[in-house]
């Protein structure tokens, strides 16, 4: 009881420090998704830049989305390992440029909790993936695989793209004060 | 000993007599509001072929949504917060109408209210 207490009470703290905002991920697709979820400084250069590392890519299966409770959603780099459906236990961190700088570190590393350095400083901003045919490693036709990036990120890639069969991936935000939702969607 | 024996066979059938009961019943889906539907179908609606970005749109020197492609998700959005019991006048009155806070206040509850159920079926079973 004393614990749940307080985990309840981390999570509505955490909440008011929810880091550059919620990622939703819907993949509307009939594809199963298999990709990286990046984050990164989107001012002035692109550290520190924080990209998922355990599992490196996370498959969200096909038909996945708040629609049916099945969507990605982070809210921060901590607490969605206890809250996702898709915990990410480890996350690959560099500081700087060049494989030095790059450690990886657990969700539950202190310096990966909201409201601190790494998360006041960057912000969901992209994903490299792939679409697969449900289950299976096979890829979806018409090169339905690639990257999406907010605009003028340090990624060179477009936010959204089509497919010629008509599927296609985007990444936007909806900004309100301060906070911002980051959605990608896949269809 | 027998007693002991039967004693857990029971506790082990009670245990799966439970376990049963909840597997067959509730998703998420099938416990979702009606305005939580149509909040799902106006995100997923952006992917249809008119929804999608246009050239202009693609232009822009931002990822932030498009005004006209906010537009479409407004209203599903403004139908939600009604329905956690919100008046229309406090609704204008916090938001002035603006699309961006109206679709995140929205995007908060929805994920509440999932949460909720979540719990719910989980304290089922």
């Amino acid at each position: 009881m004393k614990k749940v207490l307080a985990l309840l009470s981390l999570a509505a703290f955490s909440l008011g420090y929810a880091q550059g905002g919620t990622l939703i991920l819907n993949n509307y697709s009939k594809y199963d998704f298999y990709g990286y979820i990046i984050a990164n400084n989107t001012t002035g250069n692109c550290y520190p830049h924080i990209s998922s590392a355990n599992p490196e890519m996370v498959r969200v299966p096909y038909d996945s989305h708040m629609g049916n409770g099945k969507a990605l959603v982070y809210e921060n780099y901590r607490d969605q390992y206890t809250s996702s459906l898709y915990p990410m236990a480890t996350w690959s961190v560099a500081l700087a440029s060049g494989s030095s700088s790059i450690t990886p570190r657990a969700w539950n590393n202190p310096s990966m909790a909201p409201g601190l350095v790494l998360s006041n400083n960057t912000k969901w901003a992209t994903t490299k993936f792939v679409m697969y045919y449900p289950g299976t490693t096979d890829l979806a036709p018409d090169n339905f695989n690639g990257a999406v990036t907010l605009f003028n990120n340090c990624y060179s890639a477009p936010s959204n793209f089509t497919t010629p069969s008509g599927n296609g991936a985007e990444i936007f935000s909806i900004t309100s004060g301060t906070d911002t939702i980051t959605y990608i969607q896949l269809f | 000993m027998k007693k002991h024996f039967l004693l857990t066979a029971f506790a082990a059938l009670t245990l799966i007599s439970c376990n049963n009961e909840g597997s067959t019943t509730n998703t998420v889906e099938s416990m979702k509001t009606p305005q939580m539907e149509n909040f799902d179908k106006a995100f997923k609606s952006l992917g249809d072929p008119q929804n999608r970005p246009t050239e202009e749109e693609k232009k822009r020197n931002t990822s932030e949504l498009s005004d006209r492609r906010k537009a479409l998700l407004v209203p599903a959005s403004k139908e939600l917060i009604l329905s956690s019991g919100v008046t229309e006048a406090e609704l204008m009155r916090k938001t002035g109408g603006d699309m961006s806070q109206i679709i995140v206040w929205a995007t908060q509850i929805y994920m509440k209210k999932s949460e909720e159920i979540r719990k719910n079926i989980k304290s089922e079973k």
